[in-house]
């Protein structure tokens, strides 16, 4: 009845993400959560949300999990044909502009909204990539459903010229502050340094979320469906099977 | 000038988890403190479990200002019938009139979902699940909110009681004692918080036996 | 006459009855915490019309009574609509000249059942209203949404806020906050959120409330940066894209 007063209840379906990244002193640095969900439900505790696109260059995803992997893995081996074709690093305007086209041909249709930053041969770059293909250039991004929560922190301690230590704490903090306030995000926090001519990808790097309780004595599940009745039905041998050598094997 | 909201709901779904285990002399009510609205959490510590008479308690998630409108509306009935019958109202009959009061609603319901426990005229472990309009049942253990699908599995399998329709009624509380029974309720809301992005903060565990009520909390995943 | 309305447009099917309201002019977050001795609250002071920048001077923090102290974001005309509900509960409280005052919780009682029975109505106030205040050593600060939800908490924030500010507040607070550490603190939510809610102005008022009663600041604005090298020459951070 209220249904049809165009009252409705509420719903679900969603997907859920923190990601951020940042530009300190010598280069850049990305995070993640590792939350997936399915509407209400954690679907994978311990994902990983950072791709990896060039040995230079790494990609965070939110939104639909399929789009942001095919997107980045498809970008990412076109990247490796054009540094085949070249010989020359990867630079992130490449990505960039591939992971755009891609994504405005699509009309928002592939569901992929991207933190992407890398080092390359004209210094660090960062980049934000929404799922129409629009893209911004930026000291400092965040992206998902804990976006609100992590720019939070950016905008308050954000600065130029953070140096590694900061950069990853100021990174950690935002990530957790989207696993902490945001119901989509969770669980660990994933970080990747990357600076020029070098990269560190510390998963896992923090885990600030361990189970609460274990029962002392554990739980058995021995009930077992009830078995009511027996009948055993021999196969009946319609071929004769011989023991031989071992014609099959090598 | 662009109009800002499409459209206005006057339901939300503030989330949560309920749990009540009835035992032979005593009843364990669980829920956790969180109350959140869409993907944000709005406190980390709001008590989901009333107290509406001595021996009955009742644990609600779904949308916080019905749940408050229905706990007051009760507590309001509980205290005219103190006033006309000098006592307190026992389990069963509060459960009843849960359930009236619910079905009252029945076009523009109260969007609660609940559990009731608390100790029968013989001082036995009872609980009462509900619909959000009202069709109720006892039961020997029960479970509702958010979380409810990820817990009843996990409670059918560790005590599975006997079938209502069995001829004559079988007893339905469980037969774990009371440290097992709250042992059960930690696991399976620690379990949930794993799983159900509602469900979270802290557990609030209420004992009501013979000796009265006892509160306990566990700390659970904040994320 | 109105309930009328409101009846048959829940029981009847075919009426073309207008049940859902839009808000016209609007005022963005308040946010609000428990700090040493009392509340302390702050709110921009713009009024938007949609998208328009409507109105710059807007008061969004009042007090009531003796004790209370309330912030509104939403709907301006239903919250001073309010403000004359809250009026009228106050001089009926005198009128019984018992030396007895309402106090914060009473009051967001009272604001709590208003709000919840509007939504019944069908016919809501479109606010969401933060209640701070102190009585009798006491502090209070809660919390009551359009539709009727309403808690307490040690920090509280609307709308936007919500998201922005209190990630900030819940890694930050402290019980025991001094007055300038409140305010500092205060100011930081504010700040990211004239950095990131586009409705919000930099024009603010920070109200405090103790023991001896509410005082609000006059209005002041926030300083500011936007001198990152990044934002000099955007372009260049992606040459040879577009």
């Amino acid at each position: 009845m209220l249904a049809k007063k165009g009252v409705g209840l509420p719903s679900f379906l969603k997907t859920g993400t923190t990601i951020v990244g940042l530009i300190f002193q010598d280069g850049v640095i990305l995070g993640a959560d590792t939350r997936a969900t399915e509407g209400p439900i954690v679907a994978d505790k311990n994902c990983e949300k950072i791709h990896y696109m060039a040995p230079n260059i790494y990609c965070c995803g939110a939104g639909t999990a399929a789009d942001t992997e095919a997107v980045t893995d498809m970008v990412s081996s076109q990247l490796q044909l054009h540094r085949y074709h070249t010989g020359r690093e990867s630079r992130v305007v490449t990505a960039l502009t591939l992971l755009k086209k891609h994504l405005f041909s699509y009309q928002g249709h592939v569901s992929a909204a991207l933190v992407l930053g890398g080092v390359d041969i004209t210094g660090p770059h960062l980049h934000t990539i929404y799922p129409h293909g629009s893209t911004d250039t930026l000291p400092f991004a965040t992206m998902g459903s804990g976006s609100l929560a992590a720019m939070a922190m950016f905008e308050s301690n954000y600065k130029e010229g953070l140096t590694r230590d900061e950069g990853i704490k100021l990174v950690v903090d935002a990530i957790c502050s989207g696993i902490f306030n945001d119901l989509g995000s969770g669980s660990n926090v994933d970080v990747c340094v990357i600076t020029k001519g070098h990269k560190e990808y510390l998963r896992n790097h923090l885990l600030p979320n361990p189970r609460t309780f274990v029962s002392s004595k554990g739980y058995t599940f021995t009930k077992k469906t009830e078995v009511l009745s027996t009948k055993i039905i021999p196969l009946k041998e319609r071929v004769e099977v011989t023991e031989r050598g071992d014609a099959m094997e090598e | 000038m662009t109009k800002q909201a499409a459209n206005w709901s006057p339901y939300d779904n503030n989330g949560g988890s309920c749990v009540a285990i009835a035992g032979i002399d005593y009843c364990v009510i669980a829920a956790d403190t969180r109350m959140s609205t869409g993907y944000s959490i709005l406190t980390r510590e709001y008590s989901k479990i009333c107290k509406l008479a001595d021996k009955s308690l009742m644990a609600s998630s779904g949308f916080q200002a019905d749940v408050k409108a229905l706990q007051k509306f009760l507590a309001a009935r509980h205290l005219i019938y103190q006033h006309q019958h000098n006592k307190q109202m026992s389990c069963p009959a509060m459960a009843q009139l849960l359930s009236n009061t619910l079905y009252y609603k029945r076009f523009f319901p109260y969007y609660s979902f609940n559990v009731l426990g608390g100790l029968d005229t013989e001082g036995k472990g009872c609980v009462y699940t509900y619909d959000a309009v009202g069709s109720y049942e006892r039961v020997g253990y029960g479970c509702q909110g958010s979380g409810s699908t990820l817990i009843m599995p996990f409670l059918d399998n560790q005590l599975k009681s006997p079938s209502p329709l069995l001829l004559p009624a079988q007893d339905a509380v469980t037969p774990l004692s009371e440290a097992e029974a709250v042992d059960l309720v930690k696991t399976c809301f620690a379990s949930a918080t794993e799983r159900d992005i509602y469900t979270g903060d802290k557990l609030e565990i209420v004992v009501l036996n013979a000796d009265g009520i006892r509160r306990e909390y566990m700390e659970l995943r904040k994320d | 006459m109105e309930s009328n309305q409101a009846k048959n447009s829940l029981l009847s099917s075919h009426d073309n009855i207008q049940r859902t309201q839009y808000p016209y002019v609007t005022g963005t977050s308040v946010v609000a915490l428990k700090y040493k001795d009392g509340i302390l609250m702050a709110s921009d002071m713009g009024g938007s019309y949609g998208s328009t920048l409507r109105y710059k001077s807007v008061e969004r923090l009042k007090p009531i009574g003796k004790h209370s102290l309330l912030g509104a974001s939403g709907e301006l005309s239903d919250f001073q609509e309010i403000l004359r509900y809250l009026d009228e509960l106050i001089l009926y409280d005198n009128m019984w000249d018992d030396g007895n005052s309402l106090g914060p919780k009473e009051v967001h009682n009272y604001l709590t059942r208003v709000m919840y029975n509007r939504r019944n109505k069908f016919d809501p106030l479109w606010n969401t209203l933060v209640l701070g205040g102190v009585k009798k050593g006491h502090k209070y600060l809660g919390m009551v949404s359009m539709i009727g939800v309403n808690f307490e908490d040690d920090h509280v924030a609307t709308g936007f806020g919500n998201h922005l500010a209190r990630p900030i507040l819940r890694d930050e607070w402290r019980e025991d906050l001094t007055f300038e550490e409140g305010v500092k603190l205060l100011e930081k939510c504010m700040r990211v959120l004239l950095y990131r809610d586009r409705s919000a102005v930099n024009k603010l008022q920070i109200a405090k409330i103790t023991e001896e009663g509410v005082t609000i600041s006059q209005p002041y604005s926030l300083k500011t940066f936007w001198g990152f090298s990044a934002f000099q020459n955007p372009t260049v951070g992606a040459e040879g894209s577009w």
